[in-house]
């Protein structure tokens, strides 16, 4: 069993993430739990979304300690840091958005995910879709091809090809981290 | 009572899903045969009725979104009388103001299902946030002695399986039945198995026979449509079997009162349901439903991990109550925790059935009860 947790700002697409993550593992046939939480505004609260995926039932469908954090703000980033298992966790951050903890002894891997989205697509708003494929590719999470399945089923159609190019983008940063 | 069952193909192809908790309730709803929706939008239960919009166009069903609560309950009850399956979801905001509807359903004796995607309350609230805060609610919360059924799903998988017997239930016993969800449950998307078939019962119809009375004290009489033919009354006062209004009459009163409970009371072995978990040598009994069961089981195993002896009950059904089932636990343990998104509704119940001591262990910070915190609440009480 693996749980991992997105967090970042309303807005950043953080749902999006969990939920592309949780219909690629289902594809594969696991069994998922994740669950969101958000605030009641639009834009700009604190949300998580939380993924456990395991080859068996789930007792308990939440992050109750996270494997992986991957965090798109400073702020979500403080709050969940002490979330991550002390001794095997590791924190994935978007580099533009979150100055990791000098302190903290725990694995962090920087990803430039609003960085490549801006000069590579010309839109940060698929920011999230680089981080979410640097870091199933980097734990090798589900396939490749899960995962486009998934997100064909979850983006609209005029906005697809994009989508799928901030993945690829984000599959090559996770196949160049060292785990 | 002569109810049909039968089993029927699945209305979702047989598969693996990954779903919400609301939409897979939605999903047993057209499973079950609902054909008909009224629901006005409302945090955490918006996208029961958003799947519903979606898959009644499909299949020449009737949607409708009303102008509040009240219309929606009482449009559903409504669709009831003319021959549909019929639905509405909502949260507690919602159920405040459908209550005095449900009683009307509740003497009119109208199958119909109620969703309540808990959220933290009082009033407005906190409109994301989980909480169980409506189980009592749901039971007393019109006047006068009501009956209903009350299912509690833990999981997405039970959202859709439970949402089908809620209507089977309803028909069964002609009444309000309720699905108790909360925003955890709702909002969590999981893997929803889902097979080749679903047993659904149907309507019982006995044209010529009354529709309100039966010759047992504790029947359930068959329901005629509105155009099928029977000259039809239907009304929130008392009434004799066949529909007329008897205000002033103590035995129409009397017997229509006991008929109402007893139709459930005599029969509730056919809904209630429970699952135990550790509990053949268990000293230390914790009971939990809906959500905050799958943070219990959990902090069962990490406690017998730890060497106390631990066990689940989980109820299934709220209502009618798993009176038996409360008087064995209360038998076989020493002390009983009862962790709830709300201030001790359950473990306040339990009281009624053992002598056991009942220790509450509530929540409502609008998060839900976590593993640990049931760990921990158990360990400080037993130290």
């Amino acid at each position: 069993m693996i749980q991992v947790r997105f967090a970042g700002l309303g807005g950043q697409g953080i749902l999006l993430m969990g939920e592309i993550l949780g219909e690629a593992s289902v594809i594969e046939k696991k069994y998922v739990g994740q669950a969101s939480s958000y605030g009641a505004e639009a834009r700009g609260s604190a949300c998580n979304s939380d993924v456990v995926i395991s080859d068996s039932w789930i007792d308990y469908p939440e992050v109750t300690e996270a494997d992986v954090l991957a965090c798109m703000s400073q702020g979500t980033y403080e709050q969940n840091k002490t979330k991550v298992n002390a001794s095997s966790g590791i924190i994935f951050f978007d580099s533009q958005m979150v100055k990791p903890d000098p302190a903290s002894s725990l694995k962090h891997i920087p990803v430039p995910a609003t960085e490549k989205a801006l000069t590579e697509l010309g839109n940060r708003m698929v920011a999230n879709m680089v981080l979410l494929g640097a870091v199933v590719k980097a734990l090798n999470l589900v396939t490749e091809e899960s995962l486009r399945q998934a997100l064909t089923s979850r983006v609209p159609p005029s906005l697809l090809k994009l989508n799928i190019k901030a993945l690829a983008l984000g599959f090559e940063l996770g196949r160049i981290r060292e785990i | 009572m002569p109810i049909q069952r039968k089993k029927i193909k699945s209305s979702l192809a047989p598969g693996w899903y990954f779903m919400q908790g609301d939409e897979a309730c939605a999903e047993g709803a057209i499973a079950a045969g609902c054909r008909f929706y009224a629901g006005y939008p409302i945090t955490p239960a918006s996208e029961v009725m958003i799947r519903m919009v979606q898959r009644l166009a499909d299949i020449d069903g009737v949607f409708i979104q009303m102008e509040d609560e009240i219309g929606s309950i009482s449009s559903v009850i409504g669709a009831s009388w003319a021959g549909a399956k019929a639905m509405t979801a909502t949260s507690g905001p919602g159920i405040s103001l459908m209550t005095e509807a449900v009683g009307y359903a509740v003497i009119t004796e109208t199958p119909c299902v109620i969703v309540d995607v808990q959220r933290a309350g009082p009033s407005t609230g906190q409109a994301t946030r989980p909480a169980q805060g409506d189980i009592m609610q749901v039971k007393w919360g019109p006047h006068g002695d009501n009956e209903i059924v009350a299912l509690a799903p833990w999981s997405v998988q039970e959202m859709y399986a439970l949402t089908i017997k809620a209507f089977n239930y309803a028909e069964r016993f002609r009444l309000p039945a309720f699905i108790m969800a909360d925003e955890a449950v709702g909002h969590l998307r999981e893997t929803l198995v889902v097979k080749e078939e679903v047993e659904v019962w149907d309507r019982y119809k006995a044209p010529g026979l009354p529709p309100f009375g039966t010759e047992e004290r504790n029947g359930v009489p068959p329901m005629p449509s509105f155009g099928e033919g029977a000259n039809l009354l239907v009304t929130g006062s008392t009434h004799d079997s066949w529909g007329f209004r008897k205000t002033a009459d103590p035995a129409v009163q009397a017997r229509l009162t006991e008929r109402l409970v007893l139709k459930v009371r005599d029969f509730k072995d056919e809904v209630i349901e429970t699952e135990s978990y550790f509990l053949d040598d268990a000293e230390v009994g914790v009971l939990a439903y809906g959500f905050t069961a799958r943070a219990a089981l959990q902090a069962v195993k990490r406690l017998r991990n730890q060497g106390m002896k631990a066990g689940l009950l989980r109820l299934i059904s709220i209502w009618p109550f798993a009176d038996e089932a409360i008087i064995k636990l209360g038998k076989k343990c020493r002390v009983i925790f009862v962790p709830e998104m709300n201030r001790g509704q359950v473990a306040g119940e339990l009281k009624k059935y053992t002598t056991t001591p009942i220790i509450s262990l509530p929540k409502t910070n609008g998060e839900v009860i976590e593993p640990g915190e049931i760990v921990e609440g158990i360990r400080r009480n037993m130290a």
